[in-house]
């Protein structure tokens, strides 16, 4: 990687001349891990910048000052903390055992609505055979009757009203 | 002037003033106490706002002065405060440990004359400009640059020398 830009950027910074856009990136530049050797040794310069950058008071000095000119409705505090990578993930993993757990409930629920409907489809089935058989017997019945009617002796014929 | 508090006018400042304050003062006691006058005094003479160009610049200004009279009034050089001040409330055992922790640049900028190391600070610690040190500190922004040159230079040279 070509370092150049970067070395004559800190040229400038010593000489003085560059802008406070150029020196954040500077900054940026010694926050990263991966600095070359030529480098490294003002590494330690900007990161101390940076730690004393973040110096600061302690919480209870804004509601001694509000106290003291009687403004004295107490600050709530935000103490900073470190936050681990872990502990940064933490939304995503809660949120993806969620979908997991989600799709699990999904895919039994799933499950067992397809088995009611085999057997919805089974007593649908069961159904459709018995009318298939009643409509048989019923079919089967008149046939039976007239059958019957057409094997009636002549007279009986004869004898029904006209 | 209308709706101004000290909690949202004023009360900001504390740790920018708090930053100046500990490096000039190098007690961290000390440097609170300054913050608190500083903050009384800006709070008290709000009436005059209107006739003061920059309320941050002024209130550094204010800081700065008060830390000085605290290091003078304590019999200490505000030219040279690396050895003696940085932990006045411990221990010579304690000192020596804690000395040991600072890094070797923290030192190094803690050692220079205060006019410089200010001008460090507000430079490259609050990320301010040229035109806004010199009206802090009431000199010009050429002035602002030989001190700055000055101090980077020497970090230049120790980091190199080491």
């Amino acid at each position: 990687m070509d370092y150049k830009y970067i070395e004559q950027l800190l040229e400038r910074y010593w000489e003085c001349q560059t802008t406070l856009e150029e020196e954040t990136i500077l900054r940026n530049f010694f926050r990263q891990e991966d600095v070359p050797a030529s480098l490294l040794p003002y590494r330690q310069l900007f990161i101390e910048q940076d730690e004393m950058a973040e110096e600061h008071l302690d919480g209870d000095f804004a509601n001694k000052m509000l106290r003291l000119v009687g403004e004295e409705t107490p600050m709530h505090v935000c103490k900073a903390r470190r936050i681990t990578v872990m502990r940064r993930l933490r939304p995503f993993y809660r949120a993806a055992g969620l979908v997991a757990i989600l799709l699990t409930i999904g895919n039994a629920a799933h499950q067992s609505f397809s088995d009611d409907e085999d057997i919805a489809n089974g007593e649908q089935m069961a159904e459709i055979i018995a009318q298939d058989s009643l409509q048989q017997i019923t079919i089967g019945q008149p046939e039976q009757q007239s059958a019957e009617l057409t094997t009636q002796p002549a007279d009986t014929i004869a004898a029904l009203p006209r | 002037m209308e709706n101004i508090s000290f909690r949202t006018t004023v009360l900001p400042l504390s740790d920018r003033l708090y930053r100046l304050a500990l490096r000039i003062t190098m007690n961290k006691a000390e440097a609170e106490d300054v913050v608190q006058d500083t903050l009384l005094k800006v709070w008290e003479c709000r009436d005059n706002w209107n006739r003061i160009n920059n309320l941050e610049a002024f209130a550094i200004a204010t800081c700065r002065n008060r830390a000085i009279d605290v290091v003078k009034r304590a019999g200490r050089d505000t030219e040279n405060l690396d050895e003696m001040v940085h932990f006045s409330s411990q221990t010579p055992h304690e000192q020596l440990e804690a000395r040991e922790e600072i890094s070797l640049v923290r030192r190094l900028m803690d050692s220079l004359p205060e006019v410089q190391r200010t001008i460090m600070l507000l430079r490259d610690i609050e990320g301010k400009t040229y035109q806004e040190i010199a009206q802090t500190l009431d000199i010009s922004e050429t002035q602002v640059k030989v001190y700055l040159h000055r101090a980077r230079t020497k970090i230049k040279e120790w980091i190199t020398n080491t």
